[in-house]
């Protein structure tokens, strides 16, 4: 691999994209949207706003973490557009195989493809930009997380890019690779959190449990005792949740912290997985008479990121990989129906 | 043009050897060799489906041959990788162009996938451009092309980096009159230039003039002396058509007489004519005629010239019915897949 090749490729692959007028409108269309969207969040809260219970600095947050969840759930429809194609369909069109007899190597290929394809997507990103810079200023989160927030955000892109590169290279029609990699999408994006749901009704179990909770037939103060629960043992599949691209990005951008109290959308998110992972619990707290409040305290639990994104980035890696091999030359073994030229 | 025997000289600017390539249960090559020399044109001449498409794949590195082996001035294409194929030019039988990019651009982009520095592509790209006649669609999209415009564009693209090898796949396919002249001129001119050039075409009349060798594919097998019948058919133009037959009957030369001229000649098969045929129509045309006879070589040929002209013949026109190549290659047990 040499930066020349690379540059080579990912130059050519924009200067092709950039001179469709096709594109230029698909991200005036995703600009418009996300705009509306961010418009009509920003007029629902400040109808609110003026209400005790949602500051103006709440309205904000609500306003970031809605649009950071839709550019997310956008660029993820987006993305696989942009890669899913780029092999089988240079392959279709007779454009790969003259470029696999130049000095091109097979890395220079796939990084510059991954590149270009990553960097349209990063396009998407930018005209969203303004938006969630307007949520984070009104919300008064702090520049570190909205900058970490997008950095997840554009790496998670660029895991979908590489996947959909590495189905563009093993597929043979350019319709079969899309299809796929909006499976894997979806399958990382629903098919996660539909796994965990389903599993929650294997992982229930009758267990004794500790309580404190208020004596009321006794002393009317708070004591511990024993009682049986059916406890769901989500701590075992919490992992799952790991895996959703938006938990990841809500993870990393949950201000300051993940809780069930308030209106943040991002901090409720990080509290739902705090709670799965907390899974079961030992002890109980039912008293509520020492501090009014009972078991509504978000358990510690741990940042879903330092599981999450090496997952992802080996995916990645992975499927650069696969797309590299795929392209290498003199080809050795071709998969069914893929001719070189 | 000379069938020479395969003599992988030290001259040979690439050697393949006992080529052999399956898809599957298909054998696409089975056993081709292949050797051709720096500053020399050959032509690769095979029946649709013989496996020229997957040989050139082999040569150009794309495709890993199942046994045998391909060098370009000594370098193993299948271990030196890039090395290699920077020596190779290759133009595909069939191929795209990236649309929106101006001719001049896809020039550029190819002379940088072949590291050419800037300043050396734009001159490269400005030259071929010229040398292809696509000096006025320069800075237009390529996908205004025409189909043969796009294949001229394709010989330009195969030639950005001067490779010291090139190998054409049917590049003559969609080109105007004028264009497969001009052809013809750039690839002798490549040949001239030390550059050693495969050529793979049907149009084998049009190969013949610009080829010094020749290479035939056969059911995935190369050969370079193709099988030749005894007698070839030779075409003979006469002014008195019933004096000529006369003659012919006299010195006891088979002849048969072409109906519809030179345009349905082409249709006759040489096989039809190796036997010794007796004159067809025993009186004859008074007026223009043409005949086709059978001979065993050129020294019969300039035998029967001088003999007709000495009995007073009107000749006008003589000479071999089809080319050398087209001979070679009518006589090959051909069969299409």
């Amino acid at each position: 691999m040499s930066a020349w090749g690379v540059r080579t490729v990912a130059v050519l692959e924009v200067r092709q994209r950039i001179r469709s007028t096709r594109w230029k409108v698909a991200l005036i269309a995703f600009f418009v949207v996300v705009g509306l969207i961010a418009w009509g969040v920003a007029a629902a809260v400040s109808g609110v706003g003026d209400s005790e219970w949602l500051s103006r600095q709440d309205a904000g947050r609500v306003l970031f973490g809605v649009v950071l969840m839709v550019v997310l759930f956008l660029g993820l429809l987006v993305s696989p557009t942009l890669s899913a194609t780029s092999v089988n369909g240079d392959r279709a069109a007779g454009t790969l195989a003259v470029l696999q007899v130049t000095t091109l190597t097979p890395l220079d290929l796939a990084v510059g493809k991954l590149l270009a394809a990553w960097g349209a997507a990063l396009a998407f990103l930018a005209t969203s930009l303004p938006f969630l810079v307007w949520g984070a200023v009104l919300g008064r989160i702090s520049p570190v997380r909205v900058v970490a927030s997008v950095l997840t955000l554009a790496f998670v892109l660029a895991v979908v890019c590489a996947v959909g590169l590495a189905l563009s290279a093993s597929v043979a029609r350019p319709a079969g690779s899309a299809l796929l990699t909006y499976v894997v999408v979806a399958g990382v994006g629903v098919g996660t959190l539909i796994a965990f749901g389903l599993s929650a009704f294997f992982l229930q179990r009758t267990e004794v449990v500790q309580v404190y909770g208020v004596d009321v037939g006794g002393s009317g103060a708070c004591s511990w005792s024993e009682r049986e629960e059916t406890q769901t043992h989500t701590e075992d599949t919490a992992w799952l949740l790991g895996l959703n691209p938006f938990v990841l990005v809500a993870d990393v951008a949950a201000a300051p912290a993940p809780s069930l109290n308030g209106s943040d959308p991002l901090a409720l998110m990080g509290a739902g997985v705090r709670f799965a992972q907390a899974g079961a619990r030992d002890e109980i707290d039912e008293c509520w008479l020492d501090d009014g409040g009972f078991g509504t305290s978000t358990p510690a639990g741990s940042a879903v990121w330092p599981w999450s994104i090496p997952v992802y980035a080996a995916a990645g890696a992975g499927s650069l990989w696969l797309a590299a091999r795929r392209l290498r030359v003199p080809a050795t073994t071709l998969p069914r129906g893929i001719r070189i030229a | 043009m000379a069938a020479a025997a395969l003599a992988p000289a030290d001259s040979a600017a690439l050697v393949a050897e006992h080529l052999s390539r399956s898809f599957g249960p298909v054998r696409a090559v089975v056993d081709a060799s292949i050797s051709l020399e720096a500053g020399s044109v050959t032509a690769l001449v095979g029946p649709n489906g013989s496996g020229k498409t997957t040989l050139l794949l082999m040569l150009t590195g794309l495709l890993a041959p199942d046994a045998g082996r391909v060098e370009v001035r000594g370098l193993d294409v299948a271990t030196s990788g890039a090395a290699a194929r920077r020596l190779i030019g290759w133009m595909p039988d069939v191929f795209g162009t990236w649309e929106t990019l101006t001719c001049r651009e896809v020039l550029e982009t190819f002379a940088a996938a072949y590291r050419l520095p800037p300043a050396v592509a734009k001159e490269r790209a400005t030259t071929l451009l010229a040398t292809v006649h696509l000096v006025d669609l320069a800075d237009a999209p390529s996908r205004v092309l025409s189909r043969g415009q796009k294949q001229r564009l394709g010989l330009a693209r195969a030639l950005v980096h001067s490779p010291a090898v090139v190998l054409l796949d049917e590049p003559a396919a969609g080109l105007d009159p004028r264009s497969r002249i001009e052809l013809r001129g750039i690839v002798r001119d490549l040949a001239e230039a030390g550059v050693a050039v495969l050529v793979s075409s049907h149009e084998l009349a049009e190969l013949e003039e610009m080829v010094d060798a020749a290479v035939f594919l056969q059911r995935g097998v190369s050969s370079f002396a193709p099988p030749t019948a005894a007698l070839q058919p030779w075409r003979v133009h006469v002014l008195d058509g019933a004096a000529f037959l006369a003659w012919s009957a006299a010195v006891g030369l088979g002849v048969t007489q072409e109906a519809g001229g030179a345009g349905a000649a082409s249709a006759v098969d040489p096989a039809a004519c190796a036997g010794p045929a007796g004159p067809t129509h025993p009186t004859g045309p008074a007026g223009p005629a043409t005949f086709l006879v059978s001979l065993t070589g050129e020294l019969q040929a300039a035998q029967l010239v001088r003999d007709a002209v000495t009995a007073g013949v009107a000749l006008t026109r003589f000479g071999p019915a089809y080319g050398r190549l087209e001979q070679a290659y009518l006589a090959m047990d051909t069969d299409r897949r």
